[in-house]
């Protein structure tokens, strides 16, 4: 008997019981859109699935040798590191991948974002996708702690610490997260039940839902509508193009893994073991989270201790909570998106997101200075400089968005760079410079919509 | 109901009772009831009509418990206390109860610091230079006194009865003129000594104090030229310890705490003038530089700059009580009070005769005394200006050996350290890299042990007992190697194994892009 025909009987021995044909059906109609942009935005999901994949995989195997607790945390990720076969390719494997995940899952987010792949009748992808950043973040924020090593203890106990800001329910959802007042081994205990147990199953689930949603609508057709050209079977040229980014993707993990085992050391991405948390010892200057919290810890760091009769840092999150939703409600504030036209201010919405997001991680990793600044003047350097950078990128792409996309409506990212260069170039404080700027910015969209509906209205009358 | 009126009735006639315990003062004792001598005190005001007992003074005042209060009352009433500015200054101390009870039951100190009473020399104040009187008359001073906290007060010394009446016979020993007390110092240790050398006296104060001291003074050079030779400039109690602001050595704020031992010891000794005339045993003038070379020493650094208080003083080699110039014969022992293991590899060394023939002071005459540098690998050197070249020229230049011995330690010395700096940077750029450094770390650590040890060992001058320790830092050196390149040799595996892994996947990768072109181009065709 040939292959093709043990293959074929095996196949029609689970179609009759399972009725697989509809499926198999379905799957060789199914097309992703060729359209107006790259097809590349279309495999940054499958390139992040990927390195979650490698996340199950490598994390059950330090699964099989890291023991949680006072004694034992540290020492047998040392263990891991340094006697264990492999052990350091694993972890190194594992900590590149969780970064290289969220790096991702941050240009998949924000490429379904610019390319308004959340309109209808995407709307719950992008909330589920939005879902899973935030589980993403929790992975990240859970599994740092667990080496029990100096730096994530005091990150930990700091990152914890801003919690306790969270109006009305702050304190408790301290007790909750460190399980008592200060970071302790209980606090170790509740992260690594969390990155184990209760974040992957959480990821599973979204991600079945968040694919299903995808495997039945398909991908987002460009906005502008289809370009005329077939789109491409997503079986097996789609499907083997995802393997192929895949294969990819594990040589250049192998690559960093082997080449850089401890990170790039850049802020916020590297994990030398170095020394075993000391809760009795004094905390060091310059700790700082993960390089993807660094846009809230300095956000934290530019509010005053008080402000509006609210504590600074309260409302910091408040204003953090508030951006959050309006990127979780996206799908159903961009209206024109959701009528299929096209929608310049969201496009801004999203460069102005990204120039204030850079601006705030440049800045919080101290760019320009070489230690940890401590005078004013230091501080004032380093607001320049990321200014500065921040500013020649925003130019770059403000002329790729000119250029090459045809856009033409810049209010708000224009109002994030003012921002950003009255608060790094002329010294304004931060948050009385944002004021101003998202005041201009609203009079201006204010003064265009008016524009426009008295434009319109005469029209109507017509 | 019968039961519960009754009971009722009981807790009625129990209440004042009750009520009473409830509002019993806090503090047995008699009630302060305020005097009117000591409230004008109190409200008196100056000239310029500002208060003479000021606010802060005031209010501590108020805040102290009934019966401190009712010493100040006693005091003023008795007259000890005899004006609103010397009652100001008492409450200025802040002094609390236990203390305040010292001052206030003392009527010498009362009477002394009231400056309606005292001329300038007998007066305590705040500020004696001000005031014109000694420096030992500071009121703070006598209040830190460890005599007086222990309750010893100034009848301890000057006799009387500080309760009673002013009038009293001094102490025997105590001189009646007061130029003879203070131009002939000569009765101040036996004077101490009635007490510090009384066995039953110091048990009832600090039983684990030495009571030898006037007995070891007596021997010292400092004794002896006084008692003896009646050398009024030589050092007495009162020199080192103070007078007034006696403190024990333990306390850093004491003349004789380990820390300020050079500086008191310094006040004479690096005072060319007092010295004048001060010769050593040989009859050369004694020097005034050994507190500048002792604060350059490794000693003096330790001690002074880091707080090393393992660190020798001047009273760790030459005594305290018994001071005196190290012996040449002695020095070497001294040394070996913490330098042991180097001094008795010396002692079994060929150096030890030479050294006794000569009669040069061991340990001192390659390192020197007060100003005892850190030793290095340099001193081993046979050229020119270094130690043992510079030494062996003069008084052993028949025996080459000697040199070739010294290039041995020191070529062994300075490999085993430049080895240590070396495999150090190694391991950290092996750990960066993501190795296992821990045996390698462990095996440095081993070496660096072995280095110190074989930097002491130099003191046989003996080539086969140095080759013994020496020979362990080889070893380990060795070991060191070997675990280098074995990780060495995993980093190559390491990078090998991702170009197999990488040449593979590039394969993989190859085919499936070829075998995707395939499906579309055959799909293509199709179409």
């Amino acid at each position: 008997m040939s292959n093709g025909d043990t293959r074929g009987s095996l196949l029609r021995w689970l179609d009759e019981r399972y009725e697989l044909s509809p499926l198999l059906a379905y799957m060789r109609h199914k097309e992703v859109p060729v359209g107006a942009h790259p097809m590349v935005w279309y495999y940054l999901g499958g390139a992040t699935l990927f390195f979650f994949l490698v996340q199950v995989a490598t994390g059950v195997l330090l699964l099989m040798y890291y023991q949680p607790g006072e004694a034992t945390s540290y020492e047998s990720i040392r263990y891991i590191a340094t006697k264990v076969p492999f052990g350091w390719l694993v972890r190194a494997i594992h900590c590149w991948s969780a970064h290289l995940m969220i790096v991702s899952l941050v240009i998949h987010m924000f490429s379904t974002m610019l390319l308004k792949a959340y309109r209808p009748p995407r709307e719950l992808t992008w909330l589920t996708g939005f879902a899973l950043f935030g589980i993403a973040l929790g992975f990240g924020f859970s599994g740092y702690l667990l080496p029990w090593n100096e730096l994530s203890f005091f990150a930990t106990s700091v990152g914890t610490d801003s919690v306790k800001s969270v109006p009305v329910i702050g304190h408790w959802l301290l007790l909750v997260m460190r399980g008592g007042e200060d970071v302790t081994i209980h606090t170790l205990y509740r992260f690594f039940a969390a990155h184990v147990v209760i974040l992957p199953v959480a990821c599973f689930a979204l991600v079945g839902v968040h694919l299903l949603f995808i495997q039945r609508q398909g991908m987002a057709p460009p906005l502008h509508g289809a370009s005329g050209r077939k789109g491409m079977p997503f079986f097996p040229n789609f499907a083997l193009r995802d393997l192929l980014l895949w294969l990819v993707c594990l040589t250049g993990l192998a690559s960093l893994a082997v080449l850089l085992p401890y990170g790039p050391s850049l802020p916020g991405m590297e994990w030398e073991l170095g020394a075993k948390a000391d809760p009795l010892a004094p905390a060091y200057p310059g700790i700082k989270p993960e390089w993807y919290f660094l846009w809230i810890y300095q956000l934290l760091k530019e509010f005053p201790p008080h402000l509006f009769g609210l504590e600074g840092p309260e409302l910091c999150l408040l204003v953090v909570g508030l951006l959050m939703g309006f990127w979780a409600m996206i799908p159903w504030l961009d209206r024109s998106a959701r009528r299929n036209r096209p929608s310049p201010a969201f496009t801004d919405v999203g460069f102005a997101a990204i120039y204030f997001l850079t601006f705030l991680t440049l800045k919080a990793a101290d760019l320009g200075v070489a230690v940890v600044p401590t005078t004013p003047e230091e501080t004032a350097v380093v607001a320049k400089v990321c200014a500065a950078v921040t500013i020649a990128l925003a130019a770059g792409a403000t002329m790729l968005r000119v250029g090459l996309y045809d856009h033409d409506w810049f209010v708000l990212s224009t109002a994030a760079l003012v921002h950003v260069a009255l608060h790094g170039l002329l010294g304004w404080d931060y948050l009385e410079a944002g004021a101003a700027c998202a005041a201009a910015a609203a009079l201006i969209v204010a003064a265009g919509a008016l524009r426009r509906s008295s434009s319109s209205s005469p029209g109507a009358s017509s | 109901m019968t039961a519960r009126a009754a009971i009722s009735a009981l807790l009625l006639c129990m209440l004042p009772v009750l009520v009473g315990a409830a509002e019993a003062p806090d503090e047995g004792g008699p009630e302060f009831v305020m005097t009117e001598a000591l409230q004008e005190m109190l409200d008196a005001r100056d000239d310029q009509d500002a208060p003479i007992v000021d606010e802060k003074g005031r209010s501590h005042f108020e805040g102290l418990p009934a019966h401190a209060k009712a010493l100040f009352a006693n005091a003023v009433d008795g007259e000890f206390i005899g004006s609103a500015d010397q009652l100001g200054v008492i409450l200025s101390l802040e002094l609390d109860s236990s203390r305040l009870e010292l001052v206030l039951t003392n009527n010498c100190l009362l009477c002394h610091s009231n400056p309606g009473y005292q001329d300038p020399p007998t007066l305590f104040s705040l500020d004696p230079v001000a005031a014109g009187s000694p420096p030992y008359m500071d009121l703070k001073l006598i209040l830190s006194d460890t005599h007086f906290r222990h309750n010893l007060s100034c009848a301890g010394c000057h006799g009387g009865d500080p309760t009673g009446e002013m009038d009293h016979d001094h102490p025997d020993e105590w001189p009646a003129e007061h130029d003879e007390r203070v131009d002939d110092p000569k009765w101040i240790p036996g004077f101490c000594a009635r007490c510090h050398s009384d066995v039953k006296v110091m048990g009832r104060f600090n039983p684990g104090m030495p009571t030898d001291q006037f007995d070891k003074y007596k021997e010292s050079h400092h004794g002896r030229a006084l008692l003896e030779e009646g050398n009024t400039r030589a050092a007495q109690c009162v020199s080192c310890h103070g007078v007034h602001g006696i403190q024990p050595a333990s306390n850093p704020a004491s003349s004789v705490n380990a820390k300020r031992v050079p500086e008191t010891c310094g006040k004479c000794h690096a005072d060319a003038k007092l010295m004048k005339d001060v010769t050593l045993d040989d009859g050369s003038p004694m020097p005034t530089d050994q507190l500048d070379e002792y604060r350059k020493s490794v000693h003096g650094r330790a001690l002074l700059e880091e707080g090393d208080t393992g660190a020798p003083a001047c009273n760790d080699c030459h005594g305290n009580h018994a001071a005196a110039p190290a012996e040449v014969s002695s020095v070497a022992q001294i040394c070996r009070t913490c330098h042991a293991r180097n001094g008795t590899l010396f002692d079994g060394s060929r150096h030890k005769e030479a050294f006794e023939k000569n009669e040069w002071p061991e340990c001192e005459q390659c390192h020197g005394n007060h100003a005892i540098d850190k030793t290095s690998d340099a001193m081993l050197a046979t050229t020119k200006g270094a130690l043992c070249a510079d030494c062996h020229d003069e008084h052993a230049s028949d025996n080459p050996e000697c040199k070739k011995t010294a290039a041995h330690f020191r070529d062994t010395i300075l490999g085993m350290a430049q080895a240590t700096k070396e495999y150090a940077s190694i391991s950290h750029g092996l750990a960066e890299r993501g190795l296992d450094v821990e045996p390698i770390d462990d095996e440095l650590r081993s070496l660096d042990d072995t280095l110190k040890l074989s930097r002491s060992t130099i003191h046989a001058f003996d080539r086969s007992d140095f080759d013994e320790v020496a020979a362990q830092g080889e070893e380990s050196a060795r070991k060191i190697r070997s675990l280098v390149n074995a990780a060495e040799e995993e980093y190559r595996e390491r990078r090998g194994g991702l170009l197999i892994a990488l040449a593979f996947m590039l394969l993989v990768v190859l085919a499936l892009w070829l075998k995707i072109r395939g499906i579309e181009r055959e799909q293509a065709g199709g179409d």
